[in-house]
């Protein structure tokens, strides 16, 4: 088998529309729109839900690669990589049925790529960072958000449904923690790397200062501290990520 | 048995048998993972999601029973180069116009071949001094037989056509003859037909009851889209549209594109001269007050994706781009 794959081999439906993630938001803003659903409207909310519908489908790709692509790691991140797999493919099923819920489809807005090329780093350890403590950490944030707007509107399918996939999360973050130690131990300059990638990544998901700190309903993502403590972010790297969605500018 | 304390296997053997069944399994479990993002239609995606954990889950079983076996914990065995060879043919449908090829490897020749030899092997494993082995392959052949029922239905609804269903028979018949050859997954030879045969039914019925991997949901949810919500001004536009990029028809194209957008400039340049006979809406997609359409056009040698992003204007939809999506692009299944 090919190891690791091209992240242009990505296999679609033809039902789904691809597009650069920049083109979308710059397409928006010339509309007088806001480059990201913000949760304003049920038609925002479901917008938004696709978007998390087709990040876990590229979640759950990116961690049957890892399964795949890293046959020489421990046998426990095999273990860890492939648990995974199982939760995101449940999560495509969960947020396929809440795009019914909302009236919506699969397709119905363009997906974005940037995600996959984010799980398609070639060191298992810069992928664990970058996908498990990067996304996994902008989906806690994204998820604690939804399951508040779910409660505000009186949605208990979307506020149930999301809880259970947050908790999740929180495990796979916990799961990036751990590995990122483990497959770096004694080699600082992998783990440097690791790292750099994962702060790569948190600056671009910072969506021009979409993602902030502050309230759920006066920011468009909020960055949720005590869900992030929970999954382990020390609060230096808290800290940190609050202060670079102060000077981020693209998405 | 006639003595309780009778056994068939010593527990060197039994430990390469959970060897050799280790070694399929991880590669089986690997292929899996990496097959998703190579495979296109959703429900094969969400079918290989689930079943990767369950694999994983079996291997580690295995390899941690081995040191009660006086064996190292978590090693594979090939028990020969020919289970090895059967292995590399099986994961090397890498193709997206080959997930029957992949489904087939997996869920009809491994799978019953895997489940006949857990049944046979548990029937011979003695209830007294092996009941841990035996608890793992009871766990086994539960999953194996919720896995082939899953894969079954999938398999169903994707090789429909005369077309695919020879392809199905034509990759079985490689993989049950490179199989056969290398002795199933111990070596031993193959377990005897009706084993297999039994094991298949009582597959069939056992996914019936199952939800958590029902194959059946995993269709209905690919096929869930239904009709687009296509504006009845905007479907009468893009029907024209896709007339005309049949016909070839520059003056009509021209006319339905948004003022200063030229044709020329436009990827229909990459198309033009091409023979195309018939158009199909495949996707449509809202990028905030604009429309997204992807038309396939067929013809006779070749195909071709055409994706226009269409804006409302006070003269009517007009397309602000026109962009190629893809080329002979590869087809469901």
């Amino acid at each position: 088998m090919d190891r690791p794959i091209a992240y242009d081999k990505l296999a679609r439906e033809e039902r789904f529309v691809r597009m650069r993630a920049r083109e979308v938001a710059e397409l928006k803003v010339a509309q007088g729109l806001p480059p990201f659903p913000d949760l304003s409207s049920r038609e925002s909310i479901k917008e938004r839900v696709h978007g998390i519908m087709v990040g876990e489908l590229q979640a759950m790709e990116g961690a049957g690669r890892s399964v795949c692509d890293f046959p020489d790691a421990p046998w426990d991140f095999t273990m860890d990589m492939a648990r995974q797999v199982w939760d995101e493919s449940r999560h495509v099923e969960i947020y396929l049925r809440l795009l019914e819920h909302l009236d919506g489809y699969a397709g119905e807005y363009p997906e974005t790529t940037i995600l996959w090329r984010c799980a398609c780093a070639e060191d298992a350890a810069a992928r664990v960072a970058g996908v498990n403590r990067g996304l996994e950490g902008l989906a806690c944030d994204v998820f604690n958000q939804l399951v508040h707007i779910a409660r505000k509107i009186g949605d208990p399918v979307l506020e149930r449904a999301v809880d259970f996939v947050l908790a999740d999360e929180i495990t796979h973050v916990r799961m990036g923690s751990k590995w990122l130690t483990k497959l770096t131990e004694g080699d600082a300059e992998r783990r440097r790397r690791a790292i750099e990638f994962q702060e790569s990544i948190d600056e671009r998901f910072n969506l021009g200062g979409v993602r902030r700190e502050g309230d759920h309903d006066a920011v468009s993502i909020s960055i949720a501290t005590d869900v992030r403590r929970m999954a382990g972010f020390t609060e230096e790297e808290i800290e940190r990520l609050i202060k670079t969605t102060q000077r981020s500018q693209v998405y | 048995m006639s003595q309780p304390l009778e056994g068939t296997f010593s527990a060197e053997h039994s430990a390469r048998l959970l060897r050799q069944y280790r070694y399929v399994v991880e590669r089986t479990m690997r292929a899996l993972g990496g097959w998703i993002a190579l495979t296109p239609e959703l429900s094969a995606k969400l079918l290989m999601g689930r079943h990767v954990w369950d694999l994983a889950q079996h291997c580690d079983a295995f390899g941690q029973r081995l040191p009660e076996l006086r064996s190292h914990a978590q090693v594979s065995e090939a028990a020969n180069p020919a289970v090895a060879t059967f292995m590399d043919s099986l994961e090397d449908a890498e193709g997206p116009d080959q997930t029957v090829e992949r489904l087939v490897g997996v869920y009809v020749v491994l799978k019953p071949h895997l489940l006949a030899t857990y049944r046979d092997h548990l029937a011979h494993a003695n209830p007294v001094y092996e009941p841990p082995t035996r608890r793992i392959l009871a766990r086994c052949i539960d999953d194996e037989e919720r896995h082939i029922a899953a894969g079954d239905t999938i398999l169903k609804y994707l090789a429909a056509g005369p077309r695919v269903i020879d392809r199905v028979s034509a990759r079985r018949r490689h993989l049950d003859g490179l199989l056969a050859a290398a002795g199933g997954v111990t070596g031993a030879g193959l377990p005897m037909r009706e084993a297999l045969d039994v094991a298949v039914g009582q597959a069939e019925l056992v996914g019936q009851a199952e939800l958590s991997d029902d194959g059946r949901e995993f269709i209905r949810l690919e096929r869930a889209t239904g009709a687009w919500p296509i504006p009845a001004d905007l479907e009468k536009a893009q029907r024209s549209f896709a007339d005309a990029l049949v016909a070839g028809d520059d003056t009509a194209l021209a006319r339905l594109l948004v003022p200063g957008l030229e044709l020329e400039t436009t990827a229909w340049a990459l198309l033009r001269g091409t023979s195309y006979s018939h158009h199909v809406t495949v996707a449509f997609a809202r990028l905030g007050h604009q429309r997204l359409v992807k038309t396939r056009l067929d013809g006779p040698s070749s195909s071709a994706t055409v994706l226009a992003r269409w804006v409302s204007s006070p003269e009517g939809w007009r397309i602000a781009a026109l962009d190629v999506a893809g080329r002979d692009g590869v087809r469901p299944a």
